[in-house]
Order: C-alpha cells, then structure tokens, then sequence
C-alpha cells in the first residue's frame, strides 16, 4: 500500500532510511568487517593477529564438541527468558494501557528506573536476596515452608531470574507500544461478540497486538541469547554459555581470530533463527506486519 | 464481573512494581552499611555519602556516563524511530536487507561488537578511544532497539490517516508532525528509555571505546571488584534513583505526559466525538 | 593503516637524530617500531615534538636528573632528591579502581606539577587489550611479571631510566634482578601476593585443613568455590597431582581436569569475585588470593588462610610504561615515586597486598607484615611456583580444557 503520490514518496522513503542506514552502515557494518577479517587471519608467536594466510581454519574449528553444552544452555536460558517475559510483561503493559490514564509515560519510566542503577550492585542485591542465609530463604524458613535454606544462588533458578529482571523492560515497552493502539471499543465489542473473556482475547486482542509481541520477542530473545553477565554473576558450574566461551577466547585466549569466528557462527545461526521466525509468524499472522 | 478482573490485574501490576523494585529497595537499605566491602549487614551510617561527593573520580565517571547516555539517547533514536517507520510503512526494495541490517547488531555479542570499533577507530584514525568514539559506539548499539519499537507501533498505524491529512491540505511534514508523530510518540520515547538504560549501563562495548578521561560509571565500578566494591556505589545509585523519583513525582501531579487518550478509567466506550474516529481507524486496523 | 601527509619539509634525518637523543631510544628501537605500527604512526611523535619546537621532551631530558624544583616543594620521603616538575603536566594512569591510594596520587600531583587521570579496567586480559602494541594514550599501567617478556619481544614496554630511579636501591635484593626483566630494565616490581585456600573456621567446624585436597571434600560440597581462571585453578590442581604447574605434558593436564570434573559438583561457583563470595556466606571454602583475606576479614574477623602443603602458587605484577606512551617523563617520575618508601607502604596499607619494596616495611601496618600467609618466610617463599607465560600451542591444550570442564 503506497504512502502517497510516486516520487515524493520515495524522496520522504529516502530521507527517513538514509541517515540511520547510512549510520549503521558506517559505524556498524565496516568495523564488523575489519573482524571478519581477523576472523580469517591467525596469530603470530606473540598473539598478535597476522593476515599471512587467510583462511577458513578458525571457522573450521568452531565446530569443537566442547561448545555445544554452553551453546544449549545460552539457548535454553533465552527461550526461557524470554517466553517469561512476555508472559509476565504482558498483563502489566496493559495495565499500564487501560489504566494509566494521563500517566502512562511515568508508568514506563517508573519500570524502567531499577534500570538507572548500576548493574553490578543490582546483582549483588540479588545475592542478599537469593543467598542461603538471605532474605528469602530467612522469610520462607520463617513462614515454615522449609526448613533449611534451599539453594537458589548460583543455579539456574537464580540465572533465570536474574535474566527475566533483566529483561523485563525490553518486553513491557514493546508490547506497551503496542497494546496502547489497541481501539478499547473493539475489544468491548469482542467481548459481546465471544461471551468469553479469554476467546476474546486470543482472537482479537492477541491478534491485535502481535506486532508488539514479535517487537518484544525480538529485543528479549536476541540479547539474551549473547548474555554471558548474568550466568557469570549469578550462576554455577553448569550455567556457562557460549558468549562466555567467545570472550574468553579472545580475552584469556587471546587468540581474536578463533574468537571472531565463533562470534561470526553465533551471529549466522540466531540471524538465520530469527528471520525464519518472522516470516512464518508473519504469513501466519493476518494484520501483523 | 470486570471490576474484579480489573482489581486481580491492579494487584498483578503491584507485584510485578515490587519485583523490579525488591533489589532497588536492598540497594538503598545497603548504602548505609558500615562495612566497607562485603555484602553483610554491620550497622548504620550515613558516612557513604558525603564521602562520594569528595570521590572525584566517582563523579567525574557519573558525568561521562550522563554526557555519553544523553547523546547517544537524542540521536539513536531520531535514526532509529525514522528508521522504524520506514519499514513499517513502506514497501521498498531493500526492505528485506535493511530489516536484516537492523537486527545484526542486536546479534552481535558485546564483545565482537567493542573490538571491531576498537579496530576501526585504531587502524583508521589511530585513536585510542574517546568521549567522541563513544558516543558512537552507543549509538550504534541504540539504533536497532529504538528501530524495533517504532516499528511495532507505526506497524498497527493506519497509513489512511496519513494520506486523509494529506488530501486535506496538509503538507508532507505538516502531515508528519499532526498526525504521524503523535500517533507513534509513545513508542518514541519507549525506545528512548531503553536506549537510555543500555546507554547507562553498558560495560563490554564502553571498556574498549573509553579513552583517558572518559571512564563511565560502569567501567569505575566493574574496576572495583577485585578490592572490594564499596556502598559509595549503593550510594550513587540511590541518589540517582531519588533524583528521578523526584521528577517523576512532579511530573505525575503536574505534567501532562500521559501520550494517551484522556480516558477514565474504567469507562472505555464513553467518549464523545472522537468515537466515530477511533471506530473507523479500528475498524481499517482491524482488517 | 599508511597515511598520506606531506612531510617534505621537514629534515627527517636530524629530528629522527634528536627524537633519539631526547627520548634514549635505540635507532634499532625506532625501526622495529616503525616497522611493527606503520611509519606515519611511528613518526606522528616526533614530528608533532618538531612543530611545537623541540616540545617538551628537550628541557626535560636535562632537568629530570638534577635538582631544579621550580615550585616544587619536598616531600617526606626517604631518598629523593628536590623533585622537578614534569614538563608534559599530565599522567594518564590504566588501573584497576582503587590500586593506588588516594595520598600517593595527590601526593604526586601535588610534587610535580601534574595532573593525573586514572582509567580502569576489571581484568587482566582486558587490561591488555587496552593497552594495545604502544600503551595506547596511557603512560602508566601493572602488567603482570609473567607476561612482560612477550611485552618486551612486542616492543610494547619503554625502558625505564635509571637516572630519574633514584627509590630503586629500595626493592629487596630478591626483586633486583627478576628472571622475567633482567635487572629490571622495562619494568619494577609493584605487587606480589600468593594464591591459596581459605575459609571461615565457624562453618567448617573448627576443622583447620592443610592441603588443597580440602577443596575436594564433600562434606563443603556446595560450598567450595574455585577461581575463574584457568591458570590458577590448573596450577593447584597440578601442583597436587605433584606436578609442575606449568606442565606441558598433555596427559598430565587431562589427569588435572578428571581431578576438576570430580570436584566439579561440589563447587559452587567459578569466581574471581573472591571478597564478594566469600562474604555472601554461602562459601565456605575457597581458592582466593592471600590478600583477599583482609579484605575478607573485616567482615568474617576469623577467616584464615593458608598456602597448601603441597605447595601453592606465587605472583607478582609490575608497575612500567610504554613505547606510545604521550607523557614519558612524568611517568618515569611516577614511578619512582611509587618506589617511595612511605608511599609503596600507603598501597600495600591500602589494598593489604605485599610489595617488593624492603624499605616500605618500617611504614607498613604491622599486622599484614606479620601475617605469615601475606608475608610468608622465605623457605615457605621457596615452596611457591610461579604461573609462567605459557607458549601459545601450550595455553590452546590449557585453554580448551578449562572449556571443556566450564562446559
């Protein structure tokens, strides 16, 4: 569907695309390619990158059997996260909608603020509240619940929840984007049609808003897939991922092609992931964009 | 029927409040602890305080973080919310790629993305990190999240609208400033604040595009773990905290930045004039 | 990486005569630099020190040395001369946050005149990937002893002068002459410590443990933390199984990781966060740093310490400066007021690691000099090994292990 008359729609086409294209493009896709460019290099005896003769060994040997537990548990720990996210982000989002009135915008900022705080200490204050002698083992030990304090610290319960508070916001907003368009007299009208509140919501207002799903599926999957932070800070022996395993190689390693090449793999498969995943929710979708 | 679904959601939306803010509430507790480093309780003092207001470094680590968050926050997303718009609304050849263009940094891990500015700014210019490179490098990583937001929203605009203003005498931009931006103007600053809390918080990307004299916050405090991260931080965090519940504070009695409809809650349906609107955009929507 | 300036008119030959001169480098020096960064890179130096007139490097070279002390006022300190102002008015310091007291720092600027900004960085290996080939824009920075031989081989660190020195005569003759640096020609000793076990004696129920088999017992299971770093953690183990820890025997390694995978459900966490587990309460026992335990103390009073019987690991980091780095002299001044008697003893009061600095000891608090796990005697000293710069084929098999067991 043409937003307006012919060339003055390409000329205004051209001018919102071309700065942030253009920006990217410069900043983004050039210094991308100086490391794929170490991606096919080596290292001399002091590590430092040699270009001597390029090749495709480095990809080669990222296939290592060794990286396939940390690539499930990064693709476990996102898919989690993320499915929590929007489940638990939802209902919010539209109570911020519906109920915000006027003050819809402080709402957003008011979810948000947690975020302004410095991270690291964010996850310090998970520890007071996670650890075995913490504030939530103390309140379940006092309740009666338990009687000894359960392990939630460095497992994949406290990786989990530390990731789901993480990203938390990055599904709210989305979807709050895009449940605020939803037209409140279509959603009463699907009420009477369907009698039932829940058949209303899955055919109408889920519908309605799957553009703000897919938005926050997207800002939640794809960061969490390339989170090596928090399973660092709150998690165990079993909770490492494979970002980690990429800083590490060029890091500890010091061996940047080898990391490069892993890093280029990961990017390959969630890229390739994610756009299946939108185009069959796309053509699935009727309305979505 | 629907007050008590709505009250089960208001009590929801309460939970939900709490737990963002359960470790916040720890952080403040936490600032006012005796101990000098490790995380247990030994008593009361406000000595943190005064003490990071004379932490030179400290401050001047929170005015980079501010200087480079403020930036990288205004110009991420005007590239970005244009950019959103654009896929949403129009149908263009390189749709596809510029799509795929915009999720590939968002795929990028951290530290893949940190060293190849590291690299371009080194081999191109010989820079050795800057307030300049970050602000770049900020930016970039900005763009998408902004982009995608926008774009969710401008996705479930009507473009009728648009072209009504337009067959009614508005101009291109006149069009673009009436109709289209407030209509996608939540999302607008949706994505500012998330470009603001990655901007703030960013470590990987930020240790290797600082340069001398423009260390952020996150790169002093991230420096202190290995001899002990001190309350002064706790600190820090909780003045900042305080100092943005207290703008929020007046804007919630004084402002007007709802960016929604000037609904009752409660009471959807009953809207005046603009019903016959809202039904005919909805319906066109709806489709 | 070339870039195109017209440099014609300058007399290339006698800048690059001066610029050699001034900064005492070597013309052999000057070439392989030429040759690793680019010419233009290279040069960009002395060519910016020609057009500003000789800059600042000439005065300096020949005030440093002597006593000139233009508003210079002197400080308490044990065997310096009148100190000179640093003509270039600025440090640019790469740290970790809070290495270096605060008084050693205002001190310094306060002495010479110069402005000093810190950066930081939160591991080694980031460190070093700051610092780049030349030290990028910073003059100062603590590259650990280990990996100074490959930084020197690279060209990246700057020979120290002498001259400017004077403090040197007070590092312990054990640290006048290290294996890695030669008579320290690139760099000084700034820190040493020694990688152990530690505890909290009220949770292991008055158990006082003397092997890092303790690590292993299941009785902590889920209480035991290991360092996340892959050198540490295989240098114990090895050092357990009776090796060396800087084995190049693959078996050996892959009888130290079986040993690893055992321990493996029985750790808690990988951390390098040792203060902050270790405070949590919800370790323990802990492989950690000796020095840690101060820190560790001041809110676990009894926690101890102690270097494995089988033998532990010992290390220390240096203090030098750069090959690109902007303001050289002021950081030749700097160093050597690091070596400063009351200052080294501010650092080690501050961050309760040891120095190397002999003299320091009459102003070091006296509970950390008599703490024989910070300050062990010399047969215990004897015991230690040291984590030496593994060959590159030789950290991948390390490497790669640590992967697999991470996994």
């Amino acid at each position: 569907m043409p937003a307006g008359p012919g060339v003055l729609a390409r000329v205004r086409g051209a001018s919102l695309l071309a700065p942030g294209v253009g920006w990217l493009v410069l900043f983004f896709v050039v210094p991308l390619a100086f490391i794929f460019v170490v991606s096919l290099g080596s290292r001399d005896a002091l590590d430092r990158v040699t270009l001597a003769n390029p090749s495709l060994e480095n990809y080669v040997r990222a296939f290592e059997p060794r990286f396939i537990p940390t690539f499930l548990n990064s693709l476990r720990y996102a898919a989690i996260t993320t499915i929590l996210s929007l489940a638990l982000g939802y209902p919010i989002a539209y109570w911020i909608s519906r109920y915000g009135g006027r003050r819809k915008i402080l709402l957003l900022i008011i979810v948000m603020l947690p975020f302004w705080t410095s991270y690291l200490i964010r996850t310090y204050s998970w520890v007071i509240l996670l650890r075995d002698n913490g504030v939530v083992n103390s309140i379940l030990q006092a309740v009666g619940i338990i009687d000894q304090p359960i392990i939630l610290m460095n497992t994949d319960i406290s990786v989990i929840l530390g990731m789901v508070y993480g990203f938390l916001p990055f599904a709210i907003l989305p979807l709050f984007v895009s449940i605020d368009r939803l037209d409140p007299t279509i959603v009463a009208a699907a009420r009477d049609l369907y009698a039932d509140g829940r058949r209303a919501f899955l055919h109408v207002t889920l519908p309605l808003t799957m553009p703000g799903i897919i938005a926050a599926a997207l800002l939640t999957f794809i960061p969490a897939l390339g989170d090596f932070v928090t399973p660092d800070l709150l998690g165990g022996p079993q909770t490492t991922t494979i970002a980690k395993n990429i800083q590490e190689l060029f890091l500890a390693g010091r061996d940047w092609p080898y990391g490069a090449a892993l890093g280029f793999i990961l990017m390959a498969v969630t890229l390739v992931g994610t756009l299946v995943a939108l185009r069959t929710l796309r053509r699935e979708v009727v309305g979505g964009d | 029927m629907t007050r008590e679904r709505n009250r089960w959601l208001s009590v929801y939306a309460l939970i939900v409040y709490a737990f963002l803010f359960a470790p916040i509430v720890v952080l403040i507790i936490f600032s006012f602890n005796k101990a000098r480093r490790g995380l247990v309780w030994q008593g009361f003092t406000t000595d943190w305080y005064p003490k990071l207001f004379s932490n030179r470094e400290l401050i001047d680590a929170l005015v980079v973080t501010l200087e480079v968050a403020v930036v990288a926050v205004l110009v991420s997303t005007i590239l970005g919310s244009l950019l959103g718009l654009a896929l949403a609304r129009l149908r263009f050849r390189g749709r596809g790629a510029t799509e795929t263009l915009l999720l590939v940094p968002m795929v990028t891990p951290e530290i893949v993305m940190g060293l190849a500015l590291l690299l371009f700014f080194l081999q191109l210019f010989d820079a050795h990190g800057s307030l300049g490179q970050l602000w770049i490098a900020h930016i970039t990583f900005c763009i998408s999240y902004v982009a995608v937001v926008v774009r969710a929203r401008a996705a479930s605009m009507d473009p009728q609208l648009e072209e009504a203003a337009r067959d009614l005498g508005a101009s291109a931009w006149g069009a673009f400033r009436y109709v289209t931006l407030p209509l996608i103007f939540p999302a607008v600053i949706a994505g500012a604040l998330l470009a603001f809390s990655l901007s703030f918080d960013d470590y990987v990307v930020t240790t290797f595009n600082a340069g001398v004299g423009s260390s952020t916050l996150p790169l002093y405090i991230y420096g202190k773990i290995k001899f002990g991260v001190t309350p002064e931080i706790n600190a820090i965090s909780t003045i900042i905290v305080a100092v943005t519940a207290v703008f929020i504070l007046l804007a919630w009695r004084f402002g007007r930045l709802g960016g929604g409809r000037e609904e009752r809650p409660e009471e959807p349906a009953a809207e005046g004039p603009t019903a016959g609107g809202q039904m005919a955009e909805g319906q066109a929507a709806g489709r | 990486m070339t870039e195109h300036h017209d440099r014609s008119s300058i007399d290339l030959e006698k800048e690059l005569t001066r610029y050699m001169i001034e900064r005492r480098v070597s013309r052999r020096y000057l070439l392989e630099r030429i040759a690793l960064v680019g010419g233009a890179a290279a040069l960009a130096p002395v060519i910016a020190a020609c057009s500003t007139g000789g800059g600042s490097a000439a005065p300096s070279a020949a005030a440093t040395p002597a006593g000139s002390a233009p508003g210079a006022s002197s400080a308490p300190s044990s065997a310096s001369p009148a100190p000179a102002a640093s003509p270039e008015g600025e440090l640019n310091i790469l740290n970790w946050t809070d290495y270096l007291a605060d008084e050693v720092i205002s001190s310094f600027e306060d002495l010479h005149g110069t402005k000093v900004t810190q950066s930081f960085f939160s591991t080694t290996d980031e460190m070093y990937a700051k610092l780049g080939d030349d030290g990028g824009d910073y003059d100062i920075s603590f590259p650990i002893s280990v990996d100074v031989p490959n930084m020197i081989e690279k060209g990246t660190l700057a020979k120290l002068d002498k001259s400017v020195l004077t403090n040197i005569g007070n590092l312990g003759s054990e640290w006048q002459d290290p294996g890695y640096d030669p008579g320290n020609t690139y760099t000084v000793p700034y820190m040493w410590w020694t990688t152990g076990v530690g505890y909290d004696p009220a949770r292991l129920k008055g158990e006082t443990p003397a092997s890092s088999k303790a690590l292993w017992d299941p009785r902590w299971a889920q209480h035991i933390s290991m360092l996340d770093d892959w050198q540490e953690v295989f240098g114990l183990t090895l050092i357990q199984l009776g090796y060396d820890a800087n084995t190049t025997d693959t078996k050996q390694l892959d009888e130290a990781l079986a040993l690893l995978e055992q321990q493996k459900p029985l750790v808690r966490t990988y951390s390098t966060d040792t203060i902050g587990t270790m405070t949590s309460g919800d370790i323990w026992i802990g492989h950690i740093w000796g020095a840690d335990r101060f820190a560790i103390q001041e809110t676990i009073p009894d926690f101890a310490y102690y270097i494995p019987e089988e033998g532990g690991i010992k290390g220390n980091d240096t203090i030098a400066t750069f090959t690109g780095s902007p303001h050289p002299v002021a950081a030749q001044l700097f160093i050597n007021h690091v070596l400063d008697a009351q200052n080294s003893a501010q650092n080690t009061n501050l961050i309760y690691y040891m120095g190397p600095n002999e003299a320091a000891k009459e102003f070091i608090d006296p509970a950390i000099l008599e703490d024989p796990t910070i300050n062990p005697s010399a047969d215990i000293v004897a015991k230690l090994q040291e984590l030496l710069a593994l060959d590159q084929g030789v950290r991948d098999e390390y490497l790669s292990r640590w992967q697999e067991l991470r996994g």
